[in-house]
């Protein structure tokens, strides 16, 4: 018998950016239908796992193994792991010379989704405009995530989807996430505000990253007030 | 021709020339009924009033009036499109079509122009004269064999209070191309020219000149270039004012996919007249890195999303055509993006 695979396993990743090592160690288990939040300051690394893991260029894993499926990705290029099933929505994606029509289209035709899983997500009236051109930071996150959620991942990796959301708009994005959970999708979801986290009916799990490494793991409310309490630095002995 | 069946189903006026032989010539007896006449050049200047015009707008060459010639009425809207087609495919073709467009009217215009076989040299002249009010699209397509050598010349007149959309859409470029397009607006007249021109070899000239000679008239010209394979790419692009309270812009933008290939874009502006207000922007890159890195992240290979960007690059470019030319543009698109590519 096979022994049942982690949808997502970091082993003691390591990932430089730039020569400097800015993730430096971290172990996580992501199975299939959990809602994971990841938290921290800013620079302790968050964007720099998730792309690392989405095998971003310039975001190389010098030690230490991601497998997916039990599978290690080290070899996979970005849009191997997008068609196995991990998407990322992007932290702050710059302007992309295509019409939004368009990548949506495409997306819809890669993934064999129909383009009116995201209608609640609002994205409409942006349709005939050059991707994230001119759009505020609400419709840049409005519309990264109906992106990542066209392509049905298995495993998707939210990279701050409440920083710049007004609160109208967060109960939209906070709904989104829920159904995508709700679908069967793994969640990997980082934060450093947590303003999100009232907005998600489920989080399984919620760890503290810090300085590149996770320095506690446990129920998100309890570290939410650890972190709202005595700030990030009520963790920093954990590290150095 | 797929494309120009396309371009043309369903046409209120088709009108098929090959090498000197007008293979098709249909209009449809609703318009013949509205006065709207279609027939050749040839026959046309026997109207004196025909005969003037030629070459009033472009400069006077020696050739036979060989090509097509169409009038509409005042205040009629021809609701289906008017479509052209020329194509050479034995030595040399030379075409002079003149376009007459009635006060008030308003009609579509699309234009092929393509070579084949032994078609070593096209030789095109386009005059419109669009009457005041007037409203026109016109799409101009073209795509050449590799060894056909392409003179193009398009002139138009817009008078007072008129409307023209012009798109020019290259899909294939033959060694040598010379186009030439030049607008003369009047009062409260409305311009909006776009190209779109793929160069997979050869080199090409394209030139545009826009004068606004009376008040209140208005221009914006766009341009998009994509190089590729060696081909080299020269756009002097003059936007001129003569009065007052007048506006125009000028953007082109240029895409490199080889590092042997050439793009030169020279946007010129002049006001004779204070009170005009022109702009430029002109800028030429190559596919951004970044950008690529996105696409990829989405699960597009480094192709498709090449082929992504070179189509979005493309369609940034095209303003003021009408819904209804929609589909046709996208299969123009589609396979632009895919040729560029390929
Ligand atoms: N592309 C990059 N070039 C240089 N430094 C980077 C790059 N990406 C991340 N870093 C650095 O890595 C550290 C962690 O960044 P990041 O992962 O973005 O943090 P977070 O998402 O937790 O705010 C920061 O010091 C940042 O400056
Ligand atoms: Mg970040």
């Amino acid at each position: 018998m096979l022994p049942i695979m982690s949808l997502l396993k970091l082993e003691d990743v390591h990932v430089h950016v730039e020569q400097k090592e800015v993730v430096k160690g971290v172990n996580l288990k992501v199975e299939r239908g959990e809602v994971h939040v990841l938290l921290g300051p800013n620079g302790s690394g968050k964007s720099t796992l998730l792309r690392a893991i989405m095998g971003l260029p310039g975001y190389g894993v010098t030690r230490g193994k991601i497998l997916f499926e039990g599978r290690d990705l080290d070899s996979l290029k970005p849009y191997e792991r997008a068609r196995l099933g991990i998407a990322l929505m992007h932290q702050n994606p710059k302007p992309i010379s295509v019409k939004l029509q368009q990548v949506i289209e495409e997306l819809c035709k890669r993934y064999g989704a129909p383009q009116d899983l995201v209608q609640k997500l609002g994205v409409n009236g942006l349709m005939d405009r050059e991707l994230f051109k001119g759009f505020s930071g609400g419709e840049i996150k409005r519309v990264e995530l109906a992106l990542t959620i066209l392509q049905k991942p298995k495993l998707a990796m939210l990279d701050e989807p409440d920083s710049g959301v007004d609160l109208g708009n967060l109960r939209l994005v906070g709904d989104a996430i829920n159904s995508l959970a709700n679908e069967g999708a793994s969640i990997l979801l980082v934060t450093h505000t947590g303003v999100i986290a009232d907005y998600l009916n489920k989080v399984d799990f919620t760890h503290v990253i810090v300085d590149g490494r996770i320095v506690a793991s446990g129920e998100l409310n309890e570290m939410l007030n650890l972190i709202r309490e005595k700030g990030y630095q009520a963790f920093m002995r954990w590290t150095s | 021709m797929s494309l120009a069946e396309e371009l043309a189903r369903g046409g209120a006026i088709f009108y098929v020339q090959r090498n000197y032989e007008i293979v098709r010539q249909v209009i449809a007896k609703s318009l013949i009924e509205k006065g709207v006449v279609l027939e050749p050049l040839s026959s046309a200047v026997k109207k004196g009033w025909v005969d003037k015009l030629l070459w009033t707008v472009l400069p006077a060459r020696e050739i036979e009036p060989k090509g097509a010639f169409v009038y509409i009425p005042p205040y009629v809207k021809v609701q289906a499109p008017v479509s052209f087609c020329f194509t050479v495919d034995k030595g040399s073709q030379s075409v002079h079509n003149v376009l007459v467009i009635g006060e008030g009217s308003e009609v579509t215009v699309t234009s092929v122009c393509s070579s084949a076989g032994d078609g070593k040299e096209h030789k095109g002249y386009t005059e419109v004269f669009l009457g005041k009010r007037a409203k026109l699209d016109y799409v101009m397509v073209h795509s050449w064999a590799k060894d056909t050598r392409v003179e193009a010349e398009l002139g138009v007149i817009v008078d007072s209070e008129a409307v023209m959309n012009e798109l020019y859409v290259s899909l294939r470029s033959p060694y040598e191309l010379r186009g030439n397009a030049r607008f003369i607006l009047r009062k409260k007249a409305s311009l909006s020219a776009s190209t779109i021109y793929l160069a997979t070899l050869g080199r090409a000239l394209l030139e545009t000149g826009v004068t606004i000679e009376s008040e209140n008239s208005s221009a914006e010209v766009t341009s998009r270039v994509v190089a590729a394979k060696g081909s080299i790419v020269r756009q002097p692009i003059l936007l001129e004012a003569k009065a007052p309270n007048t506006k125009g812009h000028v953007e082109c933008k240029g895409l490199q996919l080889s590092h042997d290939s050439v793009i030169e874009t020279i946007p010129s502006l002049r006001s004779a007249h204070g009170g005009a207000q022109l702009t430029h922007e002109a800028a030429i890159g190559k596919i951004s890195e970044e950008e690529l890195a996105y696409l990829t992240s989405k699960g597009f290979t480094e192709d498709e999303a090449v082929t992504l960007l070179v189509r979005g690059f493309l369609e940034l470019g095209i303003k003021g055509l009408p819904e209804s030319l929609k589909p046709q543009i996208t299969s123009i698109l589609d396979l632009l993006a895919r040729a560029a590519t390929g």
